[in-house]
């Protein structure tokens, strides 16, 4: 009993385990479904479009972690702007391929110094400083947008879809990444700090934390990882189009906080993101499988979301 | 004498008034003074932005030409029904003539549209039409532009196959109908069958994606029906999960047309390409300033498809931009033919 209740508690310490639980039963239903037939091939797809949501998710995940109010809702324009950006600047040529990716992110790095300023400088609520902060990018994405859709560079358009036995080289590439994040956001001064200002920022402030340095490097890094995605998306996707970003809005805080982030702040994961990121593919990949119509399919997606947060996030505050 | 000279100078001023007035009148029709607004409501994509650019080109040119007195357009920043109301709201304060509405709900703003239309104000409406019987449409048959792609499959493939749908974005009527156009063709030519069906939102990294994720579940697939938009990340899909490029019906995207060039050029790869011009929003001011000049125009309209084959694919792809939608721009000329 008390074993069971010590690796009940085991659990609940990682919470970012019920993502990848959920992403096991929902990619064994799919294969039961087909009667075997693609199970490697789903894995192929979903840990190639997964990269995507992941990259934007580590961003939003640090914002997030900076306690409550904190969102950066300027993701999509970002990503729409600096993939423009880059394609634009590199017109296809391999040997702009570097200059391309100072330029998006050079965007991002804009973006993010812009987010910040607007809610320091302005003091203006996050959610609605990044909210029209998007408007304004989205606008000179579409002003700056004439010949969108130019064809990224041969070498950008093969990395972004090289695969080896299967697993794509981008996806190994973004675990690297993840990994990374995981560090920083647990081993270094900069993620103990973003932990520490989500948990009580005043405290955080008492301690010694220079709290709006931190800050100012969190939207600077959530934009950043924004800008990245547009980059490697475009390459992905053949282009930059101006409504690529559109669904990574919603979904980089879905895979936040299905993967056992607390909304709330103070309390983050990296390991969970991409359990949540695959989660969310395959959840879709099942319900397009089933043959499931999109109004069962986006009112599966919402309760299967909300049990997966309500079963992960079902621990006790521990302050 | 000097009556006659007084006479003769009232003549003289007289005849200079009546000159001006004659010719100002033959210059310019007699919607010289009307404005024309456009309300739309979404324009963050390639054929939004080809059709605000449609409208700009033609209605610049009517403006200089003096047959209308303005023509600017207005654009929501967040495509929502209750924006797009007052909007329209504050179109009919500032006094315009006429509005013409890219609508984002057929029925939710007809509210607005009455009181547009009780105050005297001509409302047509394109692509996303109001059904509020007051106003004018000029609507698309978007049924018959899913079961031609049908038709034109059975042409191509008479002992049939299995097929992939993509559809545009949940909820809105134009998917709706596409695909129960789709569905009737499918009725219609029962060698066919769909195996599977996905939302592309009109977008091809959507599509893409959706596409990527059903593959592997479906038997081999011998078309892809679609719904403008979304061929290209189609064929993208196919050919990242290693399978042969089934027929891909593309939709008039600059994308989709270069891909099938290549492919035409590569191995002879064949298909048929379908969609409405953006440029249908110049068909709307026409059909507006022509109400205002008080001609009789039937209330429902229809625009025609503009379908590219094999044939004229090079053509086409020479007059698209880069990064745009084939598109034509309608002429007074052509309104009228199209109300005939």
């Amino acid at each position: 009993m008390s074993s069971m209740t010590a690796s009940l508690k085991n659990l609940r310490e990682k919470p970012w385990i019920w993502s990848y639980l959920g992403m096991l039963v929902v990619w064994l239903a799919t294969i039961s479904f087909t009667g075997g037939k693609g199970g490697g091939d789903v894995i192929t797809a979903a840990l190639s479009f997964a990269t995507f949501t992941v990259i934007v998710g580590i961003g939003q995940m640090f914002v997030i972690t900076t306690g409550p109010g904190n969102v950066d809702l300027s993701i999509p324009a970002n990503i729409a702007l600096s993939g423009a950006v880059a394609m634009k600047v590199m017109g296809g040529e391999n040997e702009m391929l570097l200059v391309g990716f100072a330029a998006s992110m050079g965007c991002g790095l804009a973006v993010g110094i812009f987010n910040y300023s607007l809610i320091r400088v302005l003091r203006i609520p996050p959610i609605i400083a990044t909210l029209s902060a998007s408007f304004l990018i989205l606008s000179t994405a579409i002003a700056y947008g004439r010949g969108l859709k130019i064809k990224p560079p041969l070498l950008l358009s093969d990395f972004t879809t090289l695969q080896i036995a299967g697993i794509p080289v981008l996806a190994l590439f973004i675990i690297v990444v993840a990994t990374v994040m995981s560090v920083v956001l647990n081993r270094t001064l900069y993620g103990r700090s973003v932990l520490a200002i989500g948990q009580n920022m005043r405290a955080a402030w008492l301690a010694g934390i220079n709290v709006e340095r931190i800050r100012f490097a969190t939207y600077v890094l959530s934009a950043l990882m924004a800008a990245l995605c547009g980059f490697l998306l475009a390459g992905f996707s053949g282009g930059a189009s101006l409504n690529m970003g559109e669904e990574y809005l919603l979904a980089s805080i879905a895979v936040v906080v299905i993967g056992g982030t607390s909304v709330a702040g103070g309390k983050a994961n990296v390991p969970g993101i991409w359990g949540a990121a695959l989660f969310m593919f395959m959840l879709v990949t099942m319900l397009n499988t089933f043959g499931a119509s999109a109004g069962i399919r986006l009112i599966m997606t919402g309760l299967i979301i909300v049990a997966v947060i309500t079963i992960a996030g079902g621990d006790k505050p521990e302050r | 004498m000097e009556d006659s000279k007084e006479m003769f100078k009232k003549t003289l001023l007289g005849s200079v008034a009546l000159t001006v007035a004659l010719s100002a009148g033959i210059a310019s029709a007699d919607t010289s003074d009307k404005k024309i607004a456009l309300s739309n409501n979404y324009a963050g994509n390639s054929w939004r932005q080809a059709m605000l650019k449609s409208w700009d080109k033609v209605t610049s040119a009517a403006v200089k030409a003096g047959i209308v007195a303005d023509a600017p357009a207005f654009t929501t920043a967040e495509n929502q029904v209750t924006e797009q109301a007052s909007q329209i709201q504050n179109l009919i304060l500032e006094g315009y003539d006429a509005i013409v509405i890219n609508a984002a709900s057929p029925d939710a703003l007809n509210g607005a549209v009455k009181q547009a239309c009780d105050a005297g104000i001509v409302v047509v409406s394109f692509d996303g039409i109001v059904t509020e019987p007051c106003a004018y449409r000029i609507a698309v048959d978007f049924a018959k532009m899913g079961e031609i792609q049908v038709d034109y499959l059975a042409r191509r493939m008479p002992k049939g196959g299995n097929l992939l749908e993509i559809r545009g974005l949940a909820g809105v009527f134009v998917d709706d109908e596409i695909s129960a156009g789709i569905h009737k063709g499918v009725k219609n030519h029962s060698q066919f069958k769909i195996v599977g069906s996905v939302h592309g939102n009109w977008a091809q990294d959507v599509a893409q994606k959706a596409v990527a994720g059903i593959l592997p579940s479906l038997p081999e697939v011998a078309a892809v029906v679609t719904q403008g938009g979304d061929g290209y990340g189609a064929a993208q899909a196919f050919k990242a999960a290693g399978r042969d490029t089934p027929l891909i019906i593309m939709g008039n995207r600059e994308d989709e047309l270069k891909w099938w060039k290549q492919q035409k050029d590569a191995n002879g790869y064949e298909t048929m390409s379908v969609s409405i011009a953006p440029g249908v929003s110049t068909l709307g001011f026409w059909v507006a300033q022509m109400i205002l000049d008080g001609k009789t125009v039937p209330h429902d309209l229809t625009v025609p498809f503009l379908q590219i084959d094999q044939d004229n694919l090079e053509a086409n792809l020479s007059n698209t931009e880069a990064g745009g939608v084939a598109n034509v721009e309608y002429s007074l000329e052509d309104a009228k033919a199209a109300i005939k």
